[in-house]
């Protein structure tokens, strides 16, 4: 499955993997707010953004072509609303469209590529987000590829069967509910057995050190600098 | 539909992660409190559910099909406390990991499916579901979440200055209402075939607490009013609408709060200014929410 790549570029070493999450987190919502609220697309605020990112794609040792390629998710919904804003008249802002959700999709793929994903709930945890919400998300992220591999294979299943009409696919997606509802009564009893206390743990502690800092502060002066040379707000 | 970061302008996507951000907030913290703790898991893995699901095609006739939502189901199985925090952490994982929806525009999709979806898609349960009308009520519930979602998406969007000719939208609000219709149809074949493996999986809806429900629903409603009324008639966003009516010049007159407009009046370059001001309103947002949780949680604990 293709997310699969981002968890193994997550896992690399590079200058930006071994960085606090919340930093990291911080620079890109950073960067995020400096890209949404830059008023005209034109050729500098391109380069400038995408030096930027390119820069951090080539300092997190992540592969370029495959990262590049992989933003471009975003694109079939942007150019969506790119053609309905041209037909409106308004092409400038069909070009700010694709250039700033390609942009930003492209910095949220850096930080997930450079960050493991229970590094990244726990910096999120440690700013502020809910402790529930983030225990949450980090069930469903474990136990993801689990319950679509079964649903793939009653799928597969129907299929060789024959004709899959309405009601027999509602009954698949009950039975898939089924299973699920009881593989979480026995995970919580296997996490019962072995004493968990409301909390996952990381095996090695993540403090913020001076390295950090300077990432920090370097990076939001960059940014910062960045937005303030491109001017305009609106 | 998942709005990505870039297209809400900033007036439209601040207010809504000032709004979704707390809301967030309570509805974990009423979450854990309705729930046993052996619900953690429950909640994580049927939120895996919920995407594995969407793999699973329902054939509706000529080559089409279509996929559940699930944002009713949830309601419905989970109650709705629970359902949110589990499309939340949904829309969460498919903006960080699948690029799937903004990050910036966590708030506004999180407000449009997350809160008024699995609203809508629980109110008519909670009123219905016990009686005759059961079926109709599940029904209508997946359609209503559905709708209520991209009628909120659409809302946004025109907010922010996206333009769109009336005539798309009015295309693309008949294509929600049949995928409505089609979630409606898909939450109840599967609540059936639920309920018959276990009855126990599903909450019956019970009695308590119907005045805040109520309140909450007619805001729902209001809601989509509002957003049908301005998809119609102002497709080229409430800019015009404010610019006829002269609301911005007068509305700024009676809230002329140091952050109106984005702007500090003390300083003097715009652009500076609305940065600053722009920071300062995110850093007061985000102490307002750790304070109110902090209040919160030692509440509970006191």
């Amino acid at each position: 499955m293709h997310h699969l790549v981002v968890e193994r570029w997550s896992r690399g070493e590079s200058a930006l993997h071994a960085r606090d999450a919340r930093v990291k987190i911080l620079l890109t919502l950073a960067f995020l707010i400096a890209l949404t609220t830059t008023p005209r697309i034109s050729i500098a605020p391109v380069l400038g953004y995408g030096l930027l990112l390119l820069a951090a794609v080539l300092a997190g040792r992540l592969p370029a072509g495959a990262v590049l390629l992989r933003a471009g998710v975003v694109l079939p919904f942007s150019a969506t609303f790119a053609a309905i804003s041209i037909l409106a008249g308004d092409s400038e802002r069909a070009v700010a469209l694709l250039v700033k959700s390609y942009l930003s999709a492209l910095a949220v793929l850096v930080l997930a590529g450079v960050t493991p994903l229970p590094r990244l709930l726990r910096g999120l945890e440690s700013l502020g987000a809910p402790r529930f919400l983030i225990l949450v998300v980090q069930f469903l992220y474990r136990y993801l590829f689990v319950i679509s591999e079964q649903a793939q294979h009653m799928r597969l299943a129907a299929l060789c069967r024959g004709r899959f009409h309405f009601q027999a696919a509602g009954g698949a997606v009950a039975v898939l509910f089924a299973r699920s509802y009881r593989r979480a009564q026995g995970i919580h009893h296997a996490m019962l057995a072995r004493g968990f206390e409301g909390r996952t743990e990381l095996l090695t502690s993540a403090r913020a050190g001076v390295a950090d800092v300077l990432a920090l502060l370097s990076g939001m002066l960059v940014i910062v600098g960045l937005r303030f040379a491109l001017g305009g707000f609106r | 539909m998942h709005i990505p970061d870039g297209f809400l302008s900033t007036p439209v996507w601040l207010s809504l992660d000032a709004v979704g951000v707390p809301a967030i907030g309570y509805l974990a913290r009423r979450a854990q409190r309705e729930l046993e703790e052996s619900r953690v898991p429950l909640l994580g893995v049927m939120g895996a559910f919920v995407f594995a699901a969407q793999m699973i095609n329902f054939p509706v006739g000529v080559g089409t099909s279509g996929h559940l939502v699930g944002a009713a189901l949830l309601a419905i199985a989970l109650g709705p406390a629970a359902a949110s925090i589990v499309m939340t952490a949904i829309l969460a994982i498919q903006a960080l990991v699948f690029q799937d929806g903004g990050v910036l525009a966590l708030g506004a999709n999180v407000l449009n499916m997350a809160v008024a979806g699995v609203l809508a898609g629980y109110l008519p349960y909670r009123l219905w579901g016990a009686g005759r009308f059961r079926k109709a009520a599940i029904f209508l519930g997946g359609a209503c979440s559905v709708l209520a979602g991209a009628l909120l998406a659409i809302l946004e969007l025109l907010l922010s200055g996206v333009g769109m000719p009336a005539s798309i939208v009015w295309v693309s609000l008949g294509l929600f209402t049949v995928t409505g219709a089609l979630e409606g149809a898909i939450t109840l074949v599967v609540v059936e075939g639920v309920e018959a493996l276990n009855p126990g999986f599903v909450q019956r809806p019970s009695g308590t607490g119907w005045a805040s429900l109520g309140m909450l629903g007619l805001g729902a409603v209001l809601l989509a009013a509002v957003g049908i009324l301005l998809a119609s008639g102002y497709p080229d966003g409430l800019e015009k609408l404010t610019q006829k009516l002269g609301i911005e010049t007068k509305a700024w007159n009676l809230f002329s709060t140091p952050l109106a407009d984005y702007s500090f009046r003390q300083l003097g370059s715009s652009w500076f200014s609305k940065a600053s001001a722009g920071l300062v309103g995110l850093g007061l947002i985000y102490v307002l929410c750790l304070l109110v949780g902090r209040m919160i949680s030692r509440r509970r604990s006191a």
